[in-house]
């Protein structure tokens, strides 16, 4: 069996619920453009979601059909996005990774103020952190695209775009030109992508 | 009127131990973004916050006269910050903060 590329995404219940979903769905659409094999879905346990509860969305690229197609969550994360800073405090975001993963986090603040707060951080290869708020402006509330809904607003509108160069500088799993085809703030994705800071850990 | 052996029974769905003074089946702290931090100076014990916090994460020490805040339930919705009297409460980003780390293995 093929690798399977396993991504996680962290993100809060309803306030950043659709930027969380969208940076699930863009990575899989824009490595779909390459011709792999991808899924993108949300977590059943989460539901229903609430404000400000932690939420996750997985997305999955392997270069074979991926077997695993069935199975709820992502058991062995590679890529851990955390759409809102403050999570490292409240879950253990690195659930189930192997060594050598990668962290992206959505914050102003330095790689060392959000590793102090991750007790596990040996398993990591790398974190990236992008200020997304402050690139893209607010998060935007929608619950357009969920559960296989017509996405009236479009992927990346709002923080999901500048997170989708971050995880595209950090990890090289998806090609930058790839995302841009796909997300709509394009202007935030690259300024996401130059901005991020990338601290190598291992 | 069943005669169901005892290791068969399954337990009433959503059920959790009461009365108890804290619910360790339900905590909300990581919920948080921002948290109320109190200036105890400025506090006049107006109790507004323990009135109006949904979860009764304000609660008043008589001992020491002053309203006791918990980290472990507060979800950070402040409310407490928008009903104090006398701006005592500020609202203050989780990350600036060591402590108040909530961190649970399952979600719920």
């Amino acid at each position: 069996m093929a690798h399977v590329h396993e991504i996680t995404v962290w993100t809060r219940g309803v306030v950043k619920d659709k930027e969380g979903r969208d940076v699930a769905n863009a990575l899989a659409k824009a490595a779909d453009k390459e011709g792999r094999f991808t899924q993108a879905f949300d977590n059943y346990v989460d539901l229903p979601d609430r404000v400000n509860v932690p939420v996750r969305k997985y997305a999955r690229i392997s270069d074979e059909e991926i077997e695993m197609r069935y199975d709820y969550e992502n058991e062995k994360p590679e890529v851990v996005v955390v759409v809102d800073a403050t999570m490292v405090k409240g879950m253990n975001i690195l659930r189930g990774m192997n060594k050598g993963g990668v962290l992206v986090v959505n914050t102003d603040r330095k790689p060392e103020d959000i590793l102090k707060f991750i007790p596990n951080k040996d398993l990591l290869k790398a974190i990236a952190c992008v200020d997304a708020d402050g690139i893209a402006g607010t998060a935007t509330v929608d619950f357009s695209g969920s559960e296989g809904g017509v996405d009236a607003v479009g992927l990346g509108a709002g923080i999901a775009a500048p997170l989708l160069g971050a995880v595209a500088r950090a990890t090289g799993l998806v090609k930058l030109e790839n995302l841009a085809a796909v997300v709509k703030n394009k202007e935030a994705l690259y300024r996401g992508h130059e901005q991020t800071v990338v601290q190598t850990i291992n | 009127m069943f005669d169901i052996p005892k290791e068969r029974e399954v337990p009433f769905a959503g059920v959790t131990p009461a009365p108890v003074g804290e619910q360790p089946m339900m905590i909300t702290g990581n919920w948080r973004t921002y948290r109320p931090v109190i200036d105890h100076e400025k506090c006049n014990l107006c109790m507004n916050c323990v009135i109006f916090c949904p979860d009764a994460c304000w609660q008043l020490n008589e001992a020491e006269e002053e309203v006791v805040w918990n980290s472990k339930y507060c979800k950070g919705c402040l409310i407490c910050v928008n009903e104090c009297t006398t701006a005592a409460l500020t609202k203050t980003y989780e990350l600036d903060f060591e402590d108040g780390v909530v961190r649970l293995e399952k979600l719920f």
